[in-house]
């Protein structure tokens, strides 16, 4: 077998028993790796509590991982999120990724509860579980420290501990594996961290072949103004999308209450650039670096980060986000999940927090202490809590990201469609309503938007599958991708063949939130959207959404993808039948 | 969609790429809707019925360089690989079927299953296939690009080649005499330059953008347009139609304090460094197609360098204008043109187009791509009648 390497490598944390197991070859062929064979391997247990001891937690890399195809050394983490209850994946670069199947294995699949705190340690073809009690209350950095002598390292920090629900599991080169909360996950099973060390070499199928869509593929991000471009994220990482976001007057302000935050260019690309003397830092063998730190090593903040912790919540002051981006990066939790939470939270008491508030918060969330406590659960909890429901700016329990859904409609139909909650990954509309590629799109309308939003779930179902990173594709397509996997395992994929494999990978997730209860209450985006106008002026008028007009939409989303008018399954066997 | 179809239709029929008669379109929503001749929209709609994409555009070449370059092919291939950077960077190769192949089975399985994983194909005596992943427009800017490549590419063969088919030559002579029109600046106005207000810079590049496409010197995405205003770089937007720039055009400070501009042209990189190191206010950038045919036309002997695209360092000079290597965006295209373009006011890049400046305003850029293209149409005759 060429590209995977059809193993399993199994750890009951329960009984400290520790095994490889052989995955079924058409499991790989029909779910490729990461996101997609992570979601088939949950079949089983898609239904248990988060927290349950025999919920899985699956690290699953891909079949390009160990390879030189561009941005595709990285791995997906699934399991089931204790913030929104739906099946959740996210993709994590780095070095982990790449040293675990150097290990031998496509999947890691962690079950049980050790009694005390461990770190399983994996060296080749040897893996074993040390007693963690004297790291289990350190922060994130301290302890990718103190075990970095074992190769590379995954480890929760004290949020993961404390079961805040959006608790990441942070990589040792500063990526995390966020959002969803399986940081928390990985706390319950009193995992401290894994680390890994292998040294296994990947055969390719066809090396001629590969290298021909290899360059075939970076001859396209050269060509990408949004990757290698003079203002892209090679050079400016992704805040370079603050003033883009700016200018078309959709980024979110003071828990979505305004799309224009004055003092953006406080905390844009270039600022950052230039006040932090940001330097290019990235995955491992990624050749676009789109992560940026400061000389010192310290990791700057992503777009997201910078714009939830700025106008989101008011604050301009950019050493006070970077600082905070920080202390989350320390305490392994989401950014932009505390960020809307705290920003729902000052919303509330009709006060944003100032600057120099934020660490205190950040602090008391992941100790779970004071209004802490409330903090931690995320902003849907927390704004029923306070009796203010409607103030959480969240999808399915998943904060919004930093997109007003004002501004771009199909980001509006593909917060709600997704299957983790609102999150813009997905189907990832901003690549052609706001970045024109591969095409432009108008993003003041939902015509056809139901049919693309589709279509690009699916492909990027496919992309978290390989595992490739979504921002290849501001360049690359799928066409490059299938070469790559086509010549690196000898088995024939094309873009079609992905996309169908990305459809039932989908299906799939929407099948086991609907058999967790989740229905189209569940695919809604918050009322405000619906009935307060976002900031308009500089000639672009920015309205409420049409409730009715997304509803239309919605419904041929349902009717693409063969769903009931419910957004549900006629067929209660269907996924039976899936391979 | 339906407002959609009709639209790049128009366009189709506008630049004479396909045969007024022999278009149709199928692009699916929740429903299926087609459009055009009736036996190509059956097809289309059974060959989007079976791929997971929203658009498709079955459409017969008005010039049969297509099926020529599939009849010259030898027998054994199944795609054709033209030269031009547009291939070499989007499309990679262009598949066919024969039409001997045609007998066998479904065409539309056939057909589909090509192009579930190509963004066209060539159909010997149907035409030109193409899918749009998300739009219409996509589907026809793959049709476009298909049809451009094969233009350039069977324009290229016959220089080495000549022809080799019955009727081949009749049908070129038709080509030559009746398809072409004479390229010219004339009857065009311009405002004078240079350009400082805001609006007046945007609606001047709108309209030289849309004549640089009504004149046929530009298929209508196939290029960018810019204009510089003091610490300003106007600039269309990557993905942007020519012909359609309103909207579409960044203003972008010359230096990066702000990164609004990232949906900028691919080729802003180059357009700052001309600026920065000339003394341009405008620039346009397009792909005709003899520019891009003769760009390509390389005598140099035993030459080491095998990736002309982006590795040849050397500058040939034909009709004035030089010819430099560098492939788009940060290919180093903007480190090879900026030292050529400054004197002559032109450059072409091998497989890539043509870039011309305006010292004042647009009407010296304008004029010296017509010079440039009629130049290389000029040229490009008088070597394959020599050749023939």
């Amino acid at each position: 077998m060429h590209g995977w390497t059809g193993n399993i490598l199994n750890v009951d944390l329960t009984s400290g028993r520790i095994w490889r197991s052989k995955i079924p070859e058409h499991f790989l062929h029909e779910y490729l790796g990461g996101r997609g064979l992570g979601v088939r391997l949950m079949r089983g247990a898609y239904r248990l509590d988060p927290f349950d001891p025999e919920m899985p937690l699956i690290f699953a890399v891909g079949p390009l991982c160990g390879t030189p195809a561009p941005t595709a050394a990285r791995l997906a983490v699934v399991s089931r999120s204790p913030l929104t209850g739906t099946i959740y994946d996210c993709s994590a670069g780095g070095r982990f990724a790449w040293r675990l199947k150097a290990a031998g294995v496509d999947v890691l699949r962690i079950i049980g509860r050790s009694a005390a705190p461990v770190v399983l340690s994996i060296k080749g073809e040897n893996a074993e579980l040390l007693p963690a009690a004297e790291l289990w209350g350190k922060r994130v950095k301290e302890t990718v420290a103190l075990l970095a002598e074992h190769g590379s390292v995954a480890a929760i920090g004290p949020a993961g501990e404390n079961g805040v629900l959006y608790a990441n599991i942070m990589m040792g080169e500063g990526n995390s594996v966020g959002r969803g909360g399986l940081g928390a996950v990985m706390g319950a099973k009193g995992l401290k961290a894994v680390t890994v060390n292998g040294d296994a070499k990947l055969v390719i199928a066809d090396p001629d072949r590969f290298d021909h869509a290899r360059a075939d593929v970076m001859r396209l991000f050269r060509a990408s103004p949004v990757i290698f471009g003079e203002l892209g994220i090679a050079e400016f990482g992704t805040p370079a999308l603050v003033d883009l976001m700016r200018q078309r007057r959709m980024a979110p302000t003071e828990n979505f209450r305004k799309t224009v935050f004055a003092a953006s260019e406080n905390y844009s690309g270039p600022a950052i650039k230039r006040d932090f003397q940001a330097k290019k830092d990235g995955c491992y063998g990624c050749p676009i670096q789109c992560k940026k730190s400061t000389p010192k090593g310290e990791h700057l903040p992503e777009y997201e980060t910078v714009s939830h912790f700025g106008g989101l919540n008011g604050i301009a002051d950019l050493s006070a986000i970077v600082k905070a981006n920080t202390l989350c990066n320390e305490l392994g939790m989401d950014t932009i999940t505390v960020a809307a939470t705290i920003s729902a939270w000052g919303e509330a008491h009709g006060r944003f927090p100032v600057a120099e508030e934020l660490s205190g918060l950040l602090e008391d969330a992941a100790f779970r202490r004071g209004d802490g406590e409330a903090l931690a659960l995320g902003s849907r909890r927390l704004a029923e809590e306070l009796g203010r429901p409607e103030l959480s700016m969240s999808v399915k329990s998943l904060e919004l990201p930093a997109y007003d859904p004002r501004g771009a409609y199909g980001m509006a139909l593909a917060y709600c469609t997704s299957n983790r909650g609102g999150c813009h990954l997905r189907a990832y509309p901003i690549s052609h309503e706001i970045l024109r590629k591969p095409v432009p799109t108008d993003r003041f309308s939902f015509s056809g938007k139901a049919r693309i939003i589709k279509i690009a779930e699916d492909t990027n179902a496919a992309v978290d599958s390989l595992v490739a990173c979504k921002f290849s594709f501001f360049g690359a397509t799928l066409e490059e991708y299938a070469e790559l996997l086509s010549a690196t395992t000898g088995v024939e994929y094309t873009p079609q063949s992905l996309k169908e494999i990305g459809d039932r990978i989908c299906l799939t997730e929407r099948f086991y939130n609907c058999a967790n209860g989740f229905t189209i209450s569940d695919d809604l985006l918050p009322e405000r959207f619906f009935s307060e106008a976002g900031s308009s002026g500089e000639g672009i008028e920015v309205p409420a959404i049409d409730r009715s007009r997304f509803d239309e939409e919605l419904q041929k989303y349902y009717r693409i993808r063969g769903l009931t008018s419910q957004g549900t399954f006629e067929d209660s066997h269907w996924l039976e039948r899936q391979p | 969609m339906i407002d959609q179809i009709a639209k790049y239709k128009a366009k189709l029929l506008a630049d004479r790429s396909a045969q007024p008669e022999r278009i149709a379109f199928s692009a699916k929503d929740d429903v299926v809707i087609s459009d055009g001749e009736h036996s190509l929209a059956v097809l289309a709609e059974s060959i989007l019925a079976r791929l997971n994409c929203l658009a498709l555009v079955v459409a017969a070449p008005s010039l049969p360089f297509a099926d020529y370059l599939v009849a010259r092919a030898p027998l054994a291939d199944t795609a054709i690989i033209p030269r031009d950077t547009e291939t070499r960077t989007f499309l990679h190769d262009i598949p066919f079927i024969r039409a001997s192949e045609l007998g066998e089975g479904d065409p539309a399985e056939r057909i589909a299953t090509i192009l579930g994983s190509r963004k066209g194909v060539i159909v010997e005596g149907v035409g030109i296939i193409a899918n749009g992943a998300l739009t219409v427009e996509q589907a026809f800017i793959n049709w476009s690009s298909v049809f451009h490549s094969t233009f350039v590419k069977y324009l290229e063969d016959l220089l080495t080649a000549g022809f080799l088919l019955p009727g081949e030559a009749e049908a070129f002579r038709e080509f030559r005499t009746n398809w072409l029109k004479p390229l010219t600046a004339e009857g065009l106005t311009f405002r004078d330059g240079p350009l400082t207000d805001h609006a007046t810079i945007l609606d001047e590049m709108a309209r030289v953008g849309r004549y640089t496409v009504e004149r046929g010197l530009v298929d209508s995405f196939f290029g960018n347009i810019s204009c510089r205003n003091n610490d300003m770089i106007y600039i269309s937007q990557t993905a942007s139609s020519l012909d359609e720039l309103a909207g579409c055009i960044d203003p972008v400070p010359f230096g990066n304090s702000s990164t609004t501009g990232i949906t900028a042209s691919s080729e802003l990189a180059a357009h700052r460094r001309v600026y920065e190191t000339g003394d341009a206010l405008t620039i346009l950038h397009g792909h005709p197609k003899f520019g891009v045919v003769m760009s390509m036309v390389c005598e140099e002997q035993h030459c080491a360098v095998t990736d002309c695209w982006r590795d040849c360092d050397k500058v040939r000079i034909m009709g004035g204008t030089p010819v430099v290597a560098g492939e788009i965006g940060a290919g180093g295209l903007a480190k090879r043109v900026p030292p050529v373009i400054g004197g002559p006011g032109r450059a072409l890049v091998y497989g890539h187009g043509v870039f011309t400046i305006g010292r004042r305003d647009f009407a010296e850029a304008f004029r010296a791509l017509v010079e440039v293209e009629n130049w290389c149409r000029n040229e490009y005759f008088r070597r394959l009648d020599a050749r023939l």
